[in-house]
């Protein structure tokens, strides 16, 4: 949940170097170079954010970063070690490729292959957030994304009936959520009403 | 937030950046020329406290009504001292000549003009704002989510730049709903040779964790929901374009925000000749190699989403 906010330390090998966890040798060494050049001890984009010290710190973590993941045996090694950490990074990072198109960011699991709990009901609020968090994607990620209210969200997960939003904006929600999970948005829209308008009426 | 019901259509973009010269009003004109030839309606607000300028850039003569009326309360909505320009669907909101200097402005009357900018009725609404880092011009900055820094690839205006953002960064967690000790860390933090030891960001999350989870969460998906723009204004050469995205790696290193690089301008004489001509480049000269960065820029807003409102 730290989200965004980790420490130099804190991140990943990937995180350090601004790419994604599949990235290719060649977006490796383009990432390095870009950090390098950024972090150099002369670049005006830091000297007067980061101490001496601190910019110091940040070159070595680059070098080491770039030294493992263009090492195939390093990297995977690195992965395996590192593998939850790497994972949920997927999620953020995706967000983040400015001009990657959506379909590319939506990810490529489908509800089956995550055996979630359906037991209450196909795309129920609490389906909806064991498969979120099975992605390891947290509440204000899906928000960043769809740019719904995360207690908005929250509520749509909880099935808090009374704190709902009106039907048409009810379903914009579901639709930008399910999409956001890669879920069938028509799908999800038809069963969390019926599900949630068996619990009460929705207005 | 989210997305408002029936303001929806409305972006507020707040153009800043620490330093004088940058060019923050001839970008604040230009896009919003762009913007105009979208057919709706684009809302030009000088709030350059002391130093308004922007009806030069559009080549009108100061204005006989201007902020300082609305403020003076001698006309009752803001609507009233809005004055047309050449160009059709802009119009302008002209700056304060005498009052509201930033120690001049009380809280109160900022705070009604910022309500009542957030009610004009524009598709579109772009704040000039003044140089430096007033509580009043920092306001101004965080009235949109997606406030605008403008930066020229200079030490100085990078480092003005930066602690302008630094400053708009904890003023804007000052404005959460914390418990009084996580506002004093934020305070204390603010002030680089604080006893704690609080260098950056992660350190004062550190500190408000150690006083409160929840206030600590608060603050954290604050920095996530803090979104400014960077444009890079008078590039000359690759490196210098480099600069933008090296700023914004550095910003996400430090502050944990993703600092949106929405273009840059290259360095033009035609911008020059434009200003002492007191014609906006984009009527002058649209065919110039400036103009054309300023239509990216104005394109890229015109796509982003609507910005979300933040009103105390």
């Amino acid at each position: 949940m730290s989200w965004k906010m980790k420490r130099i330390e804190e991140q990943t090998y990937y995180e350090i170097l601004e790419v994604s966890p599949d990235a290719t040798a060649k977006e490796i060494q383009r990432a390095y170079e870009h950090a390098k050049e950024t972090f150099h001890t002369d670049s005006l984009a830091v000297y007067s954010l980061f101490s001496e010290e601190e910019v110091k710190r940040i070159q070595t973590v680059i070098e080491e970063a770039y030294r493992v993941l263009m090492d195939e045996a390093l990297r995977k090694q690195y992965d395996e070690s590192h593998f939850q950490a790497i994972e949920s990074q997927k999620w953020e990072k995706s967000l983040e490729i400015e001009e990657a198109p959506r379909e590319k960011r939506a990810p490529s699991l489908i509800f089956t292959d995550l055996s979630a709990d359906t037991s209450e009901g196909e795309y129920r609020g609490k389906a909806l957030k064991v498969i979120r968090e099975k992605m390891g994607i947290d509440l204000k990620t899906i928000s960043q994304e769809t740019r719904i209210n995360a207690k908005v969200l929250q509520w749509i997960e909880e099935e808090v009936v009374e704190k709902l939003p009106a039907l048409v904006y009810l379903k914009g929600f579901l639709r930008a959520y399910a999409q956001s999970l890669g879920l069938d948005p028509q799908k999800v829209i038809e069963e969390y009403l019926t599900s949630v308008g068996q619990t009460k009426k929705v207005k | 937030m989210g997305s408002t019901q029936g303001e929806d259509r409305k972006a507020i973009w707040t153009i800043g950046g620490g330093k004088g010269g940058s060019g923050k009003s001839f970008i604040t004109t230009n896009i919003g020329i762009c913007l105009s030839k979208l057919g709706v309606r684009v809302i030009l607000i000088d709030a350059d406290l002391g130093g308004a300028n922007l009806h030069t850039f559009l080549g009108i003569s100061p204005p006989p009504l201007s902020l300082s009326d609305f403020i003076k309360k001698r006309v009752p909505t803001l609507n009233d001292v809005l004055i047309p320009t050449s160009v059709p669907n802009l119009q302008l909101l002209s700056g304060a000549q005498d009052l509201l200097n930033a120690a001049d402005a009380k809280n109160v009357q900022k705070q009604r003009l910022l309500r009542s900018i957030q009610k004009l009725e524009a598709e579109y609404i772009l704040v000039d704002l003044g140089a430096g880092n007033s509580l009043s011009v920092l306001d101004f900055f965080l009235m949109s989510d997606g406030g605008i820094l403008v930066v020229t690839p200079e030490p100085t205006s990078i480092e003005n730049a930066y602690r302008f953002l630094k400053s708009a960064f904890y003023r804007r967690l000052r404005q959460l709903p914390i418990s009084l000790d996580a506002r004093n860390l934020v305070d204390e933090a603010m002030d680089s040779k604080n006893e704690r030891g609080i260098q950056n960001p992660h350190d004062l999350i550190g500190a408000v964790r150690n006083v409160s989870e929840d206030d600590a969460m608060r603050v954290a998906s604050e920095v996530g929901r803090f979104h400014p723009n960077l444009v890079l204004n008078q590039v000359r050469t690759k490196k210098d374009i480099e600069i933008g995205f090296s700023i914004r790696t550095a910003c996400k290193k430090y502050f944990g925000i993703h600092l949106h690089y929405l273009g840059y301008i290259v360095y033009d004489q035609d911008v020059g000749n434009s200003i002492r001509k007191r014609r906006p480049l984009l009527l002058e000269n649209p065919q110039s190699k400036a103009a054309q960065c300023v239509s990216d820029i104005a394109s890229k807003l015109a796509n982003s989403q609507p910005k979300t409102f933040r009103l105390e």
